[in-house]
């Protein structure tokens, strides 16, 4: 029985992606060279981006060598059975290993490491995203051979191709199939957008013969850091290392967020945390940890803030390259802003904004009332709203907002000082890691805090009341932390608690 | 349909002996046409839908082989139609896609089989089974059986498949039976060639009518006729069926010389069998097999010659037969008994009850067969150590992976007008609490996955309303939302859902997307199509119809208003007024559109008028990692990127260059009250003079103000990320 064997070739690829047409590309080449071919494809409804395969089979004889013989071609990839494995996407291929059709005395990968992330991982509360070092494992270990490149590195004109066209480009280079070049041009002009995907298909070829680009370029030199006032650079400068790290990045920020004073302030409040970090091994995990948190939180973001950055140059800049517009193309930019009752009550005086608030809460107007602007921020007048609104950042230190962050943050620091000084030095750091559940705005932001409430009542407090040294504290803490990130509801965060301890009262339902 | 398909109308004119090279359902087309059909129907749904485009499309060459073509309004009517054959000798066929259409085909698929044709009639089913499919998972199989139909499963090559076609009809008539052959997916979207003949043209057609109407009682579902139809099917369509299939040998036998075993194999998984043979040694890649195998191009019925014979003198036989129950394997077993041959039936024992007959599940159930059964001649260990080559480096990423993959099942696409409605619906559930929502088929069906995980129950193609109908008074006050597309409105749900929820006074809320086609199964039109690349006019507007029902609440509305979406949702979920409240969620399909506009955009872009681009965007600097608006929102170019602040850990949302402008993101997040950080973006290109002069006032107005802050309050510049 003679040893040749068909060629096969299994293309991964997203709906939208065009695999149907590299499919095609490739069934067509492999005709003109008068090569026995079959391709097969599940589309179905995959075609709405879901993922997808498709396969495609030559003989590695022409039909005329053939004479009148036919090879009997596979319908269904075989395991470890692929010349070619042809990805759009990391976690594709890595799939593609998972399922068995790569095999490391076979197969020639063909793979875009970038990630283009599944809804699973976009909705998650916090960070979903699969680990990339997973999948890179199996992309390393087992094919026969790689080719691998990370599209948004590539350098012009391969950089902005289609993936098809490109990859089309890296197999013909790749040399594996006999098709010469030549028959994949033709297949190309026949095809849908000939002249760009010719640009592509020579793009991938090219990149094949000089070989892909190694890991990523240096990173560009960063612009010069806004001067500091002299009495926090002095008293930055006392901190250690791996805090001042932090600092370097939180100061300039809480100077311009609101003043010098109150990047001091800043200072102050890790003061006493840094007293009470024991820096195992010289190394301030609970310091640097309370450096970051505070930064975050003491820049919370109300509408002066979003005023602030929305009306920013830095930001007009990177908005015209984020939406490719070109140079000499005007650019209007609608910003959707909803400011509603609790954000007037937040920028009031605490005697003022916290009747109204308790009001509009009480009443159920809280995330009713509100007034639907749409403001045209490239034009003067809409800037100018926003500009105006960013001046008022010097009110904001009289604001009821800023005096009950400030409260809570106060109180936070406690937990996490009373922890550290008791030498439950995890625990206060866990007690930490708790404040990145306060993001957000509007609806988003009360139940953050209704959840970073729930966990310091019903498992920091707890662990706080028992006597100290309890080794299994940290972990109910991270526990009761992770599940207010599960859903929006807090579902699993009640549920957790319960396990935990008394279940907490119900609270409403959220999106 | 936004598409053109003059390149696949030409394959189908190809003549004697030129090469045809296209895809599968194509290749079918053909044989049709060179079948010398009269009249072709079917209804639209992956694999098949595409056979349905191209005859859309191809009115002129049907007419000049007088050949009607006409979609019909669901399988039950394709089926129907094919009682034309029943009467006259005319060839028709009908497609569908199976098992669903097949269910919804039987009413008329039992009259028109009892009846028995004059002409041949093939039924073209797509076996939407395995990876890829869209439907539940039943066999084609059981139809055939109960119906004393017969069914092909030809092998997944164009060398064979056409001919078996043509051969279909020539069965259908010698035996006044019709015929379903059934395709899988993979071989519906094969791309090979085989060498065309000369389009057939029909006796009767468009060109030449029939002289005059037969009558003949015989050919009445009614009793007595009945009876004799049943007498008629088991003492002579069945030998006559038998007979034929023998004489033109449609199965086939490939002989071996390992001969104490064999293999029985479904004609659509042949070269899955061969090709797990040449993987163990025991074939080359030409069909040269040493264990013996039977090809059965026809699984109903089979031949008990064929089948004795080929057992005969075999210690053992493996079927190869693809999902349940195992009716060959049964009928095989029995065929065997009554023959008294001893011959060892193994099939489910080896291969899988349920799922897809893959490369690996057919290799790894072959080598079971042989280590079970031990032929002569075969090295059983060689046989083994194959499969442990091929199946490890699977288990081995798999262990290196060591976690489960995000799965990626397919979702609405970028701009979908049907995504904004899920999105009012979850808002809307945030005020009245969940509702009991009934689910159908269609694109709409991925609201059921996440990020909405909406839809409590799926029954069928338009059968949302009927099957909300006994959940609706066990909710009491609080309603119920059926969710019905166009496509399944038109299909059955007018039919079947709306007159009994009328007649009913059935209290309850259903939505129905008129996106301007029957999106799912690509964009066929349906009686409410507005227009489309055929400039066909508006025929039925889904209101009038609804109004001519009987409804009486009825609110047509645009979706990427979600505000004014979750509003009409509120009304309708809290009016006082009873009944059936329908809100038609009208927005064409933006795969559609998209495929209109972006040539046009491209063709004015490239003239040099001035065009605007609008997209959408999130700002990093606001964005604070929650991802609601991606849980609101769903949008494939709404996604995520790691955060360019280097104090914060979770990815920002990041809207990519996908984006169609919808503005369902920004829409979210302003009815939702999300946050500020979505804005919207028109970008003019060529732009006027006019245009050029409004931008540099703007610029140098608000370049002054923001060197004004800066200079006051510097913002700090951007830093890397502390070490961990």
């Amino acid at each position: 029985m003679s040893a040749a064997r068909p060629i096969s070739v299994l293309i991964s690829a997203m709906g939208g992606e065009g695999g149907g047409v590299m499919t095609d590309w490739i069934v067509a080449a492999a005709q003109k060279a008068d090569l026995p071919v079959q391709g097969t494809s599940i589309p179905g409804v995959a075609q709405r981006t879901g993922a997808t395969t498709y396969l495609v089979e030559i003989w590695p004889q022409t039909n005329a060598e053939l004479g009148g013989r036919r090879p009997i071609l596979a319908v269904h990839p075989e395991p470890a059975g692929v010349d070619v494995v042809i990805a759009t996407e990391l976690v594709e291929a890595a799939r593609c290993c998972e399922r068995g059709f790569v095999s490391p005395d076979r197969t020639l990968l063909i793979a875009a490491t970038r990630r283009v992330y599944a809804t699973v991982e976009k909705q998650a509360m916090g960070d979903g995203r699969f680990d990339p070092e997973r999948a890179f494992r199996a992309l390393r270990e087992i094919p026969a051979r790689t080719m691998l490149y990370d599209p948004d590195r590539l350098p012009p004109p391969a950089r902005g191709a289609s993936l098809n066209a490109l990859s089309l480009g890296l197999l013909a280079g790749a040399g594996v199939l006999p098709i010469p070049h030549e028959a994949f041009r033709a297949a190309i002009r026949a095809g849908v957008a000939p002249e760009t995907n010719l640009r592509g298909f020579e793009a991938g070829l090219a990149l094949a013969a000089e070989g892909l680009p190694g890991p990523e370029p240096a990173a560009a030199p960063l612009p010069p850091r806004a001067e500091l006032p002299e009495m926090l650079r002095h008293a930055a400068a006392t901190l250690p290392a791996d805090v001042l790290a932090v600092a370097e990045i939180a100061l300039p920020r809480l100077v311009h967020y609101q003043s010098a004073a109150y990047a001091r302030r800043y200072l102050e409040r890790l003061g006493p945390v840094l007293a009470a970090d024991p820096a195992p091994g010289g190394v301030h995990r609970l310091s640097a940890e309370v450096a970051r948190q505070l930064a975050l939180w003491m820049c919370y973001e109300d509408v002066v803030r979003v005023a602030q950055l929305k009306s920013s140059a830095a930001r007009f800049a990177e908005l015209r390259a984020e939406v490719r517009a070109k140079e000499g193309e005007p650019v209007a930019v609608t910003e959707f802003l909803k400011p509603g009752i609790g954000e007037a009550a937040d920028l009031l005086p605490p005697f003022l904004g916290r009747p109204l608030r308790a009001w509009a809460e009480r009443t159920g107007r809280i995330g009713r009332w509100h007034l639907a602007l749409r403001v045209r921020s490239t034009s003067i007048t809409g800037f100018l709203a926003l500009f105006l609104l960013a001046r008022l950042r010097r009110w904001r230190p009289f604001s009821a907002r800023f005096a009950e962050e400030q409260a809570a943050i106060a109180a936070w620091l406690a937990r996490i000082l009373a922890a550290a000084r008791r030498g439950d030095h995890d625990l206060a750091l866990e007690i930490a890691a708790c404040a990145r559940l306060l993001k957000g705005y509007g609806d988003t932001y009360r139940r953050g805090r209704e959840g970073f409430a729930l966990v310091m009542q019903h498992a920091v407090d707890p662990a706080r009341a028992a006597p100290a040294g309890d080794a299994s504290a940290p972990g109910r803490v991270a526990r009761a932390r992770e599940a207010a990130l599960a859903d929006p509801e807090h579902k699993t965060l009640r549920a957790t608690l319960a396990s935990l301890a008394a279940p907490p009262p119900l609270a409403r339902a959220a999106e | 349909m936004e598409r053109s398909f003059a390149k696949e109308i030409a394959l189908l004119r190809k003549g004697a002996g030129e090469v045809f090279e296209g895809e599968g359902i194509l290749a079918i087309a053909k044989a049709l046409l060179q079948s010398g059909v009269s009249y072709v129907t079917g209804y639209q749904g992956a694999p098949v839908s595409h056979l349905m485009d191209v005859f859309h499309d191809a009115k002129e060459l049907l007419a000049e082989l007088g050949v009607h073509y006409a979609p019909a309004a669901n399988e039950a009517g394709a089926a129907a139609m094919l009682a034309a054959s029943i009467n006259y000798p005319v060839r028709g066929a009908a497609v569908w896609k199976s098992t669903v259409g097949t269910n919804v085909a039987s009413d008329a698929l039992s009259n028109l089989a009892s009846a028995g044709v004059k002409g041949g009639v093939v039924m073209v089913v797509g076996e939407d089974y395995g990876e890829g499919a869209s439907i539940i998972q039943e066999r084609t199989h059981a139809f055939a059986m109960k119906s004393s139909m017969w069914l092909m499963d030809p092998r997944p090559d164009h060398e064979h498949l056409v001919p078996l076609i043509e051969k279909a009809f020539e069965l259908s008539e010698a035996s006044s039976t019709p015929v379903m052959a059934e395709v899988r997916i993979r071989a519906c979207h094969m791309r090979g060639r085989f060498i065309a003949k000369d389009n057939v043209k029909p006796r009767y057609g468009t060109h030449a009518p029939i002289p005059e109407p037969d009558f003949d009682y015989s050919r009445i579902c009614l009793p007595p006729a009945t009876y004799t139809q049943e007498k008629d099917k088991i003492e002579r369509r069945f030998p006559a069926a038998r007979a034929f299939i023998r004489e033109h040998r449609l199965n086939e036998v490939l002989d071996g010389d390992l001969n104490d075993v064999g293999i029985i194999v479904q004609g659509g998984h042949t070269n899955t069998v061969l090709r797990a043979l040449a993987r163990l040694g025991l074939a080359d890649h030409f069909g040269a097999t040493r264990v013996p195998v039977l090809v059965l191009n026809v699984t109903y019925p089979l031949v008990p010659e064929e089948i004795t014979g080929f057992c005969a003198g075999k210690r053992a036989v493996l079927i190869v037969e693809e999902g349940n129950p195992d009716y060959l394997e049964q009928a095989i077993a029995a065929t065997l008994r009554e023959g008294d041959i001893q011959t060892r039936v193994i099939g489910k024992k080896v291969l899988p009850l349920a799922g897809e007959y893959t490369a690996e599940v057919v290799l790894t159930g072959l080598v079971r067969f042989l280590e079970g059964t031990m032929p002569r001649g075969v090295d059983v260990a060689q046989v083994a150590r194959v499969l442990e080559e091929a199946t490890a480096p699977g288990r081995k990423a798999k262990a290196l992976i060591g976690a489960t993959l995000p799965p990626r099942p397919p979702g609405f696409c970028t701009g979908c007008p049907e995504r904004p409605v899920f999105a009012a619906m979850k808002i809307v559930q945030r005020e009245v609490g969940q509702v009991h929502v009934a689910a159908d088929i269609g694109c709409h069906s991925f609201a059921t996955l996440p990020p909405f995980n909406m839809g409590n129950s799926i029954l069928g193609y338009g059968l949302g309303l009927s099957s909300a109908q006994a959940v609706a008074p066990l909710f009491g006050e609080k309603r119920t939302i059926t969710v019905m597309g166009d496509g399944g409105f038109w299909h059955n749900g007018l039919s079947s859902g709306v007159s009994a929820a009328v007649q009913n006074r059935t209290d309850g809320v259903m939505i129905v997307l008129d996106n301007n086609y029957s999106s799912a199964t690509g964009q066929q039109a349906i009686p409410s199509t507005r227009n489309s690349r055929q400039d066909v006019p508006q025929r039925l507007p889904i209101e009038q119809a609804l109004r001519a029902m009987g409804v009486r609440w009825i609110r047509t509305q645009g979706t990427y208003r979600v505000k004014d979406m979750v509003k009409t949702l509120r009304e309708a979920l809290t009016t006082k007024e009873k009944g059936l409240k329908v809100i038609v969620a009208a927005e064409e399909c933006m795969l559609a559109r998209q495929r209109r506009e972006k040539p046009r955009y491209a063709a004015a872009l490239k003239a040099g008028e001035r065009v605007v681009r609008t997209r959408y965007g999130v700002d990093a600097a606001t964005c604070t990692g929650d991802h609601s608006c991606i849980r609101l929102s769903g949008c494939p170019s709404l996604t995520i990127r790691d955060n360019p602040d280097p104090l914060r850990r979770d990815p920002v949302a990041y809207v990519n260059n996908d984006c169609v402008g919808c503005g369902l993101c920004g829409e979210v997040a302003d009815a939702a009250q999300l946050c500020p950080s979505f804005y919207r973006a028109d970008i003019v290109s060529n732009p006027t003079p006019r245009d050029l002069w409004w931008m540099r006032l703007r610029e140098r107005v608000i370049g002054a103000l923001q060197r004004w802050a800066e200079r006051r309050n510097p913002a700090p510049a951007p830093m890397p990320a502390p070490a961990e």
